[in-house]
Formats: C-alpha cells, structure tokens, sequence
C-alpha cells in the first residue's frame, strides 16, 4: 500500500522517533505547572508564618512538612540538603532543582531581600498575590483554548483528509479507471503540510509551540496516510 | 519577538526594582542585580547598559539611548521613570507600584482578549482549509468526469486545471498559516 510512497513512509519512521521525543515535554511541563500552581499557596503561608515570627528557615521546614505536593518534596530534598550548605546555597538548589522560571524569580527576590534586609513578610504576601494572579490567567488560558487547538488538529489532520478522500473515491475511483496520481500526490503533500500548520498555530494558541513541533511529524504521516489508505480503499 | 520579551519580563523587573529599591537599594545596584540575568531581553539591556556606564558614559544618557531600543509601552514608562528619578530626584518606588498595578490589570485585560479573539480562529481557519481543498478537488477530477462533454464544458487539460490546483492548495496554505499568524501576533506574553 505504502511502496509508492517514500516520503510517507520515511515520515511514518520519523513521527515515531519524534512522539517519543514529544513525551518528556509533557511529563515536564505537568511537574512544572504543578509546582506553579502551588507556588502562592505557599508564598502566603511563609508570609503568615513570618507575621507569626518565625524564621524563614523554621518557616519553610514547617510548609515541607505541611505539603505533599510536587513543591513539598522538592522542599523537604532541599532543606535536607541544606544541613551540609548553606540556607543561601539551598534556595539557590531548589530554584534550579524545580525547573521553574516562576520558582527560580521568587527565589532570588527572597536571597536579595534576605540580603537587603527587606520586609519579608510583605514581600512574600505581595509576590503570593502576583503568582495567584499569573496562575489564573495562565489556567484560563489553557482550559479555554485547549479544545479550540484539538478542534483544529482533528479537523485539519482527520476530517479534511477523510473528507476529500471520500469524495474522491466515490467520484473517480481508481477500479474504474480514473489516472489521478499528480492529483493524489499534490493532496497527499498538502494534507501533510496543512497538519504542520494546524499543529504550528494550536501549539502557538497554547504558548507551547516547540513541544507540539515533536508531535508534527506523526500528525502529518496520519493525515497523509488517511488521504492515501481512504482514496484506495473508497476508489478500489 | 523582542516587544513580546519585553511584555513578558517587564511586571518580573518592576516587583523586583520595587523589592530592592524598597529595601534601600541604589537604582544603579538595582538595575546591576537585574543584569545579572532572568529577566531576558531586559538583563541584557540592563547589562549593556551597565557596560557601558562602567566604561565612564552618563546614566542619563544610556537610559535615553535606551528608551528609544524600548518597543513596549510599559518598558518604555519603567526607562522613563528611571530616568526622572536620576535627573529630577522623584520617588520612583511609588511611581513603579502604581505602573505595575496597572500593566497586571493591562495584562489581565490582553489575555481576556487574545482568548476571545482566537475563538473566531477556529472557523475561519477551517472554512478556508476546508472550503478550498474541496473545490480544488473537485476541480481537479473535472477534466476526467466530464470527459465526452467537451460540446458543453469546452476542453480541459489536465495538467493545465493540474497547475491551477496545485497554485490554489498552496494558497490555501498560505491563507491558513496567515490566520494562525493572529495566536503569534496577539500574544499577550504570559
């Protein structure tokens, strides 16, 4: 089914490697995000624990303890860590420990207000509130547009390809003698670059278009490859 | 690219010029803790800047120089104010709060936007991706389902109708990748 067709199935070689490619991304985005969205939770309990006069030490060792998310592990490896260094380096590690630019900002503005002798309390309260707000909108983001970006790549990738196949089988089948190969051949190209756009503008909807460029290849040798398979099963 | 760096970064350096600043920090230490990286576009900036008033330039003149490289409006009020404070003495802490209350409530505003603007990308992205192959498929087999029809229809050829299809499949491309282009040129820069 595939002989004639090299360059389909040299993409159908390439989107494997590729989907494998694309799943760390994924996994590490949702360990980022989870580390995010508990980030001001935690800003403002460091804050009251502050106000109720608590080092930021004791502070912290006490929201380890408190949370049993993807944070608190990361902050009870952290304060371990810390027995061997110091409090300074430790913030540090666990900035550079989470992955997170969220993470890694709060941490040196808390190690330059340490330095600086600044309010802590109010610093960790406002930055709880800025992170609060950061969070909302980029969830907002995601839960309103993640359907509109799936809507475009199953239609793009699915739908149309099955779509015009379908026509085209029924209309000019290939057992009745219809000479179509310049024709199916220019679809089949199209399809396979209309999925890379489709999979380029949802990955763009979403802020995360380098991590759905993994996935391109193998939406792009299904949509080819259900323009190809529909045309000679549909046509005979 | 840079003005959605700048968006992006430009709330991060205001909390934190607010925080060092507020904590008695000069605006020369500040702007140096800010230039030794994390904030982008603007670290750097800040560090060419730094460069350049280590090599005996004038604060004043590189905050003018770098008001004008500045391509957003919240960056381009942060150098602005920057440089009140360095030739007019203001109180830049004050001034910095108010200006990031109101790039959050800014920014609020431009991601309720750009979700509502890409609402419409949807269907109009496949109206033409849809619409267009359609119609080019059709055309394509024309020449081979009307054959025997030339009285009515005239002659096709096929590689001709061949070139118009290829031609109209790339232009459907092309339209389609221009509406995508909206999610690009709208990001608000979370």
């Amino acid at each position: 089914m595939f002989r004639n067709e090299p360059f389909l199935l040299f993409l159908i070689t390439i989107s494997i490697a590729c989907a494998v490619g694309g799943i760390p991304p994924i996994i590490e985005r949702q360990r980022r995000r989870s580390i995010e969205n508990d980030l001001p939770a935690m800003l403002e309990a460091l804050s009251d624990s502050l106000g109720a006069g608590l080092g930021l030490q004791q502070a912290m060792m006490a929201e380890a303890e408190r949370n049993s998310g993807t944070l608190g592990k990361l902050l009870r490896e952290t304060l371990l860590e810390s027995h061997a260094s110091t409090f300074d380096s430790a913030l540090a590690s666990f900035a550079s420990k989470s992955r997170s630019p969220q993470v890694q900002r709060v941490m040196h503005l808390v190690s330059t207000a340490i330095e600086q002798d600044a309010p802590l309390q109010d610093i960790l309260a406002n930055m709880s509130r800025d992170y609060e707000r950061l969070n909302d909108l980029m969830n907002r983001r995601e839960s309103d547009l993640m359907g509109r970006a799936i809507l475009i790549i199953m239609f793009v990738s699915i739908g149309l390809p099955f779509l015009i196949a379908f026509i085209v089988g029924l209309f000019a089948p290939r057992s009745q003698g219809f000479q179509l190969e310049e024709f199916n051949s220019s679809f089949t190209l199209f399809f396979g670059a209309a999925s890379l756009v489709a999979i380029g503008v949802s990955g763009r909807m979403l802020g995360r278009l380098r991590s759905y460029f993994w996935w391109a290849p193998l939406w792009m040798a299904v949509s080819m490859s259900i323009y190809h398979v529909g045309v000679l099963v549909i046509g005979g | 690219m840079r003005s959605l760096d700048e968006s992006k970064e430009i709330l991060y350096v205001i909390r934190t010029l607010d925080v060092l600043m507020g904590s008695g920090v000069g605006l020369e230490a500040a702007i140096h803790s800010i230039a030794q990286g994390g904030y982008g576009v603007i670290s750097k900036d800040f560090s060419d800047l730094m460069v350049n008033i280590n090599k005996g330039r004038q604060m004043e003149k590189e905050l003018r120089s770098l008001l004008k490289k500045a391509e957003t409006d919240g960056y381009k009020r942060v150098i602005n104010t920057m440089l009140n404070n360095v030739t007019q003495n203001t109180d830049i802490i004050e001034t910095l709060r108010k200006q990031g209350e109101r790039m959050e409530e800014t920014r609020t505003e431009n991601v309720k936007e750009y979700i509502e603007e890409l609402g419409g990308v949807p269907e109009t992205l496949l109206s033409i991706g849809m619409i267009g192959p359609i119609i080019l498929a059709i055309l394509g087999i024309a020449p081979q389902l009307m054959e025997g029809a030339e009285e009515l229809f005239g002659e096709m050829n096929q590689s001709a109708i061949m070139r118009i299809v290829n031609v109209g499949l790339i232009l459907t491309l092309v339209g389609m990748a221009l509406i995508g282009m909206k999610a690009h040129t709208k990001d608000p820069g979370l």
